[in-house]
């Protein structure tokens, strides 16, 4: 095994479930999450010498996986009219509290959700995020802020009602 | 105290990403498969562009004068067509082409010569059956994962098995009553983007590094006059089904 391999393996083998886990906490499904990953992480061997040079491999990892899934989204969406989304019924993998937070989570406008993902997944600070998602660092924290906010409402609404009972 | 200020961003952030790892996730695949998929995509990426830069050329040489037959196969590479390029005022019943990512695209215009798109395709190493119009080769058997079974009831996830879509990787259409509404009609794979030439046409990308070693595709409408409907399948290879 050649060192680029052998560099490329630890790679993938280190950062394959925080990059899946971003990538679900984004699209709501783990199937084509794992999908959109596994493409990314091909393409990122296929260009290992720069990837491997990037500030932030992982988010490059993360960020391409993305925009996979927005070029298939975008291609079926102009084909078919099927399924909206493919997220997952957070009933159908949590119960109580966390299938309330993980609804509050995918009720995120999809910014808010990236920001969050990539800030707990990978965590990245507010610039490189703002980098990644080519955006202001202002932004970044407009997002984070806002949808901090969202799900500390919920949190903490959900707190009440089981104190009230 | 407000109860709000009980939580921090960072203890909203914890919380967070607790319930987000609470998901199962998928192990993850073979390295030495993402590796060898990556290393054989950019190898076709060169030699795909080193073809398509050949071809160019054999293309400007000739003069562009339109000549393709109504089973041409185009030239390897030949993967963009300017609108209104001359090349476009006689359209070919079908045309092969390898794109630059080592995928083989295959464009319909009339359901003809199915025989001379079997060879075709086999030509450029995909194994395969073709029938336009008649009944699909009986020798050919489903591979597992690579088929929708349309018809069935109830009708087939939205979401094709993840061969099929590796096969055939560009988007599906669904062709019949909403999902959910009915059983399932057929399918049609839809084309690459660029920007179709006038009149109807059927197009599906193949990508071969996708087949299985024993399995190969079959391209089948079963009425050639409803040229829209193709049903690409992935299926076992036999020297009956796909030579």
């Amino acid at each position: 095994m050649s060192n680029e391999q052998a560099e490329f393996t630890e790679f993938f083998q280190a950062s394959w479930e925080p990059c899946l886990r971003a990538v679900v906490a984004v699209v709501g499904s783990s199937q084509p999450a794992e999908d959109q990953v596994a493409e990314a992480f091909t393409k990122a061997w296929m260009s290992w010498r720069a990837v491997r040079q990037h500030p932030a491999p992982r988010a490059w990892v993360v960020r391409t996986a993305l925009n996979t899934g927005a070029s298939w989204w975008r291609r079926r969406s102009r084909e078919l009219p099927l399924a909206d989304h493919e997220m997952t019924a957070p009933g159908d993998l949590a119960s109580g509290l966390d299938a309330t937070l993980l609804t509050a989570i995918w009720h995120l406008p999809r910014r808010q959700r990236e920001v969050i993902a990539l800030r707990i997944f990978l965590d990245l600070d507010t610039d490189t995020i703002a980098r990644q998602m080519r955006i202001e660092a202002g932004t970044v924290r407009m997002h984070l802020s806002r949808g901090v906010a969202a799900l500390r409402h919920e949190l903490t609404s959900n707190k009440t009602t089981e104190a009230s009972q | 105290m407000n109860i709000h200020d009980e939580m921090s961003d960072a203890d909203v952030l914890r919380a967070a990403a607790d319930c987000l790892s609470t998901i199962p996730m998928p192990s993850a695949p073979d390295t030495a498969a993402i590796i060898t998929t990556g290393r054989a995509r950019r190898r076709r990426r060169v030699t795909g562009l080193s073809i398509a830069g050949t071809a160019a050329v054999t293309v400007v040489a000739l003069g562009l004068s339109g000549a393709f037959g109504a089973t041409s196969h185009q030239p390897l590479g030949a993967t963009r067509h300017r609108p209104g390029h001359p090349a476009h005022a006689q359209l070919a019943a079908w045309t092969v082409a390898r794109l630059a990512d080592g995928n083989i695209s295959v464009t319909i215009n009339q359901f003809k010569d199915p025989a001379g798109l079997e060879r075709t395709l086999r030509a450029d190493g995909v194994p395969a059956s073709v029938t336009f119009g008649s009944q699909r080769n009986p020798a050919c058997h489903p591979y597992p994962g690579g088929t929708l079974s349309p018809g069935s009831v109830p009708p087939p996830p939205l979401r094709p098995p993840p061969l099929l879509k590796q096969v055939f990787p560009q988007p599906y259409r669904h062709v019949g009553p909403p999902p959910g509404t009915g059983p399932a009609r057929m399918v049609k794979a839809t084309g690459p983007p660029s920007p179709p030439p006038s009149g109807n046409r059927t197009a599906i990308v193949i990508d071969p590094s996708a087949l299985p070693r024993n399995a190969g595709v079959q391209l089948a409408s079963s009425n050639a006059a409803a040229a829209a409907l193709l049903l690409p399948v992935v299926v076992y290879a036999s020297a009956q089904c796909t030579g």
